[in-house]
C-alpha cells in the first residue's frame, strides 16, 4: 500500500558489504508516482468504519495496523515529505550540492582575505540556522544518510580511524562467544520481526554484525537490550551496516548521556530523574496528578529513552526526532517525551489508575503518526529548554543516582548473606 | 472492606512476571490474558502489561499483569515496577539451566523491593520442548518447597497450565485479603488491634474499587 520494497543486491564478498545497500526504503521523497489510496470520511451513521482495523506497511516498511484515520494521515504525511523533499532540492540548487554538510564552512570562504572573515561568519551563521530550521521539518529519507553522518559527528568519528576498522572489528569477532554475543543472538528474531527484511537471514545476519561489533567496541557497554531496535533502525535508514555503526557509535558515545547502556544504566536512571524534574517544571499539573497517584515517570519512559523512542512512535515519527536528535543533541528526547505527556493532559488529570496513565502513554505514541503534530508540541508548546540548564540537572542527579545504585548494592548482598 | 461497591470488579490485583530474559514473560501474559502466543514476538524493554477479569471464590477480580525487559543491567530501574504488586510470577525456562540458577538471584530482588506479603509462584516454562529440558522438574518442586513457593511447570506455547497457575496465585491471594478483612472487621468489633498485628488491606499493595464517584 504504501510503495514496494526493493531488496538490496546480494554480494557474498565480504569486502563489499559494508558499503552495499542492505535496504531500500519505499522512497517517500523521490520523484516517483506513487499510488495513493484515500479513504473518504465516512457519513453519520457509518462512525464505525472509523474503528476498522487495517494491516498495512508504513513508510519504512513496517507491517502496523490502524484505522482509516491513520492510513489517511500517513498519506498526507508523505505528500508533505515530498513538498519538504522539494525544499531542499531547491536550496541544493541555489546553495550548491552538500551545502548542509559543513554548515561551519562557507564554500567561498577563505580566498578573498579580510572581507571574507566578516562573510564567512555570516553564512556559517546562515547555514546553521537555515538547516535547524529545515531538520525540524525534517530531512528527506534518501538524503538521511549523508545528513545524520555529517551533523552527528560521525563522520569525522569515522575519519579519525583507518578505513578498514569495520572489516576488520567485524572479522575479529567472528565465532566469539560472549554474553553479549549470547543476548544478541537471543535478540534478533525479536526485534521488530513485524519487519520483512529485518526478519530475513540477511537482515539479522546485518543487525548481528553491527551489534556485536559494536559489542567488541566498547565493552563496558557490552550489549544492552533496546540497542537492538535502534541498530535496525539505523540499518533501514543508513543502508550500509558502516554507516548504520558509526551512527551507532556516535550516539552511544557522544550524542546521549554517559552510561545510558553500561551494566547498572547510571545514564538512564540520571535521565528518567531529570525528566522527572522538567515534567514538574514544565507541565507542574500533570506531574503533580501523577505524584498524588504514585506514577513513576519511568514506567514509561524508560523505553523512550533506551529506544529512543524506535519501538513506541512509528516508523517516520521517530525518524524525524531522530533527525532533530542528531542536530541538536540529547535534550531532544527530553522535549518529545514531556509533548507525548502534554498532548493528553487533560485526559491524564482524569485518571485515577496508574494502569491507565500506562495505557494512554503507551496509545497515544503507538497512534503519532503525524510526526509535524508531536515536534509542534515539542518544540513550540515545551518551550525551550537550554543544553546548559540539563547538564546541570543531571550532574546534581548524578550523585543521587551512583548513591542509590551503591545502596542498592549492599542491600542486595546483605540479603545474600541472610539467605 | 471487601464488599462489591460497582458493577466492574471486587478487586485489583497487580501481578508482576520477573525472570531472566527469554524465559516466555510476555507469552505468559499474552496466553493469559488475550488467549494468544507468538513466535515472533518483540523484546520488551520497558513496562507491558494487559488485564483480564475473572471469578475467584465468588468475587470478580480484575487481574493487572506487568511484564518488562529481563537483562541483568534493568533490575536496578524497577521498583516503580513491583510498587503495589500482591504477586509475582517467577518464571525460568526449563531447557535453560541458568534461568533456573537464576531464580534465587531474583527472589533477592522481590525481597529488596516488593512487599513481604508478595505472593510468589514459581514456574517452569517451555514444558513443551522436553526434550530439551535442562532443569528436572523434581529441582524445580524442590526449590519450590525449600523457599516457601508454590510451583508449577507451564507451557505458553500449548495453553498448559498457565491459566492454572494464575488462578492459583489469584486464589492465594484472595485468601490472605479475605482473612485481612476479617482480621480488621474482628478488631473494629473488639476495640483497637493489639499491638503487632497489621492491618492493611487499604494499602497500595489491593485496590479496592471505591465509590462510583471517586472519578
Amino acid at each position: 500500500m504504501f510503495g514496494t520494497q526493493v531488496r538490496g543486491v546480494v554480494e557474498d564478498d565480504f569486502n563489499h558489504r559494508r558499503r552495499r545497500t542492505l535496504w531500500n526504503t519505499p522512497a517517500a521523497s523521490m520523484p516517483t508516482t506513487t499510488h495513493t489510496i484515500r479513504y473518504s470520511t465516512p457519513r453519520k451513521g457509518h462512525a464505525n468504519a472509523h474503528q476498522l482495523l487495517a494491516k498495512f506497511e508504513d513508510l519504512y516498511g513496517f507491517m502496523v495496523e490502524g484505522n482509516v484515520d491513520d492510513v489517511n494521515v500517513l498519506n498526507d504525511v508523505r505528500e508533505r515529505m515530498r513538498e519538504q523533499g522539494r525544499v531542499w532540492w531547491a536550496l541544493e540548487a541555489s546553495k550548491g550540492a552538500n551545502w548542509y554538510l559543513q554548515p561551519r564552512i562557507s564554500s567561498n570562504g577563505g580566498s578573498e582575505g579580510v572581507i571574507s572573515v566578516t562573510s564567512l561568519k555570516l553564512s556559517v551563521l546562515t547555514n546553521t540556522i537555515t538547516l535547524r530550521r529545515l531538520i525540524r521539518k525534517g530531512v528527506p529519507p534518501v538524503l538521511r544518510p549523508k545528513v545524520w553522518l555529517s551533523v552527528s559527528g560521525a563522520a569525522k568519528k569515522r575519519s579519525t580511524v583507518p578505513e578498514t576498522y569495520y572489516d576488520e572489528l567485524i572479522r575479529a569477532t567472528e565465532g566469539k562467544t560472549t554474553p553479549a554475543t549470547l543476548q544478541i543472538d537471543h535478540d534478533l528474531p525479536r526485534t521488530f520481526p513485524c519487519h520483512s527484511w529485518l526478519n530475513s537471514e540477511e537482515g539479522q545476519a546485518s543487525l548481528r554484525r553491527v551489534l556485536v561489533g559494536y559489542s567488541f567496541r566498547d565493552s563496558e557497554v557490552g550489549y544492552c537490550q533496546g540497542l537492538n531496535y535502534v541498530a535496525a533502525l539505523l540499518l533501514l535508514v543508513m543502508k550500509t551496516e558502516e554507516d548504520a555503526f558509526w551512527m551507532l557509535a556516535v550516539l552511544l558515545e557522544n550524542v546521549l548521556v554517559n552510561d545510558c547502556y553500561t551494566d547498572n544504566l547510571s545514564g538512564c536512571h540520571v535521565e528518567q530523574r531529570v525528566f522527572k524534574d522538567l515534567l514538574a517544571k514544565k507541565c507542574p499539573r500533570i506531574a503533580a496528578h501523577l505524584e498524588a497517584m504514585g506514577f513513576d515517570v519511568s514506567l514509561v519512559a524508560t523505553e523512550w529513552f533506551l529506544c529512543l523512542f524506535s519501538k513506541t512512535l512509528p516508523s517516520e515519527t521517530t525518524l524525524r526526532v531522530w533527525d532533530v536528535l542528531f542536530n541538536e543533541g540529547a535534550k531532544v528526547l527530553f522535549h518529545v517525551a514531556l509533548a507525548i505527556f502534554k498532548m493528553r493532559e487533560d485526559d491524564l488529570l482524569r485518571i485515577q489508575h496508574i494502569g491507565d496513565v500506562i495505557d494512554i502513554l503507551q496509545t497515544t505514541a503507538h497512534h503519532l503518526y503525524d510526526p509535524d503534530e508531536l515536534l509542534t508540541f515539542a518544540f513550540d508548546k515545551i518551550g525551550s529548554m537550554t543544553t546548559n540548564t540539563i547538564t546541570k540537572e543531571r550532574k546534581k542527579q548524578e550523585t543521587v543516582v551512583m548513591a542509590e545504585l551503591d545502596q542498592r548494592i549492599r542491600r542486595l548482598s546483605s540479603l545474600k548473606m541472610d539467605g | 472492606m471487601a464488599h462489591r461497591v460497582d458493577n466492574e470488579y471486587d478487586y485489583l490485583f497487580k501481578i508482576v512476571l520477573i525472570g531472566d530474559s527469554g524465559v516466555g514473560k510476555s507469552n505468559i501474559l499474552s496466553r493469559f490474558t488475550r488467549n494468544e502466543f507468538c513466535l515472533e514476538s518483540k523484546s520488551t524493554i520497558g513496562v507491558e502489561f494487559a488485564t483480564r477479569t475473572l471469578q475467584i471464590e465468588g468475587k470478580t477480580i480484575k487481574a493487572q499483569i506487568w511484564d518488562t525487559a529481563g537483562q541483568e543491567r534493568y533490575r536496578a530501574i524497577t521498583s516503580a515496577y513491583y510498587r503495589g504488586a500482591v504477586g509475582a510470577l517467577l518464571v525460568y525456562d526449563i531447557t535453560k539451566k541458568q534461568t533456573f540458577e537464576n531464580i534465587q538471584r531474583w527472589l533477592r530482588e522481590l525481597r529488596d523491593h516488593a512487599d513481604s506479603n508478595i505472593v510468589i509462584m514459581m514456574v517452569g516454562n517451555k514444558s513443551d520442548l522436553n526434550h530439551l529440558r535442562s532443569v528436572p522438574e523434581e529441582d524445580g518442586q524442590a526449590l519450590a518447597e525449600k523457599e516457601g513457593l508454590s510451583f508449577l511447570e507451564t507451557s505458553a506455547l500449548e495453553a498448559l497450565n498457565v491459566e492454572k497457575a494464575f488462578q492459583t496465585i489469584l486464589k492465594d491471594i484472595h485468601q490472605i485479603i479475605s482473612k485481612k478483612a476479617l482480621a480488621a472487621q474482628e478488631a473494629a468489633g473488639s476495640g483497637p488491634p493489639t499491638q503487632g498485628t497489621t492491618i492493611n488491606v487499604t494499602d497500595s499493595a489491593v485496590n479496592t474499587k471505591r465509590g462510583c464517584c471517586s472519578s
